[in-house]
C-alpha cells in the first residue's frame, strides 16, 4: 500500500492518475458511440423490415 | 474529457460493469415488455406477417388462353 501511495500523481480511493481515468473515459465513451450507431442501424431495420409503428 | 474524473473516484471494475450491466437490462425489459404487451411483435415473430393482397382478395386466374386447337389423336 506505501507502496502504491509513493506515486503523487495518484488519486485515492482509486488510485488512478488523472490521465488513466481520462484513457478509461475515452474508451467507454467510444464503445457507447459505436453500440449507439448499432443500435440506430438495428431499429432503422426493424422500422423498415418489421410491424413496428406500422 | 468531460466526467472523465469520475474514474478517479469510481473505481472502473465496478462502475463499468454496472453501466454495461444497467444498459443490458433496461434495453433487455424495454424489448420483453413489448413482447408481452403488445400484439403485432408476438404475431409477427411467430411468422404471421402481414397479410398479403392475394390472401384478403384471391384473384381468379385463367388456366391458359382460349383456344380453337383440337387434339387429334394420330391416324394408324
Amino acid at each position: 500500500m506505501a507502496e502504491m501511495k509513493s506515486d503523487p500523481n495518484k488519486v485515492w480511493p482509486t488510485g488512478l492518475t488523472e490521465p488513466e481515468a481520462e484513457e478509461v473515459h475515452r474508451h467507454l465513451i467510444q464503445g457507447t458511440q459505436i453500440f449507439g450507431f448499432i443500435a440506430v442501424l438495428a431499429h432503422l431495420f426493424a422500422y423498415i423490415y418489421s410491424p413496428w409503428l406500422k | 474529457m468531460i466526467y472523465g474524473k469520475i474514474w478517479l473516484v469510481v473505481k472502473p471494475t465496478v462502475g463499468i460493469p454496472l453501466f454495461l450491466g444497467a444498459v443490458a437490462v433496461s434495453s433487455f425489459l424495454v424489448h420483453y415488455m413489448l413482447l408481452t404487451h403488445t400484439t403485432w411483435l408476438p404475431a409477427y415473430y411467430e411468422g404471421h406477417a402481414k397479410k398479403t393482397a392475394s390472401i384478403e382478395a384471391p384473384v381468379d386466374t385463367a388456366a391458359g388462353p382460349p383456344t380453337t386447337l383440337v387434339a387429334v389423336a394420330p391416324q394408324k
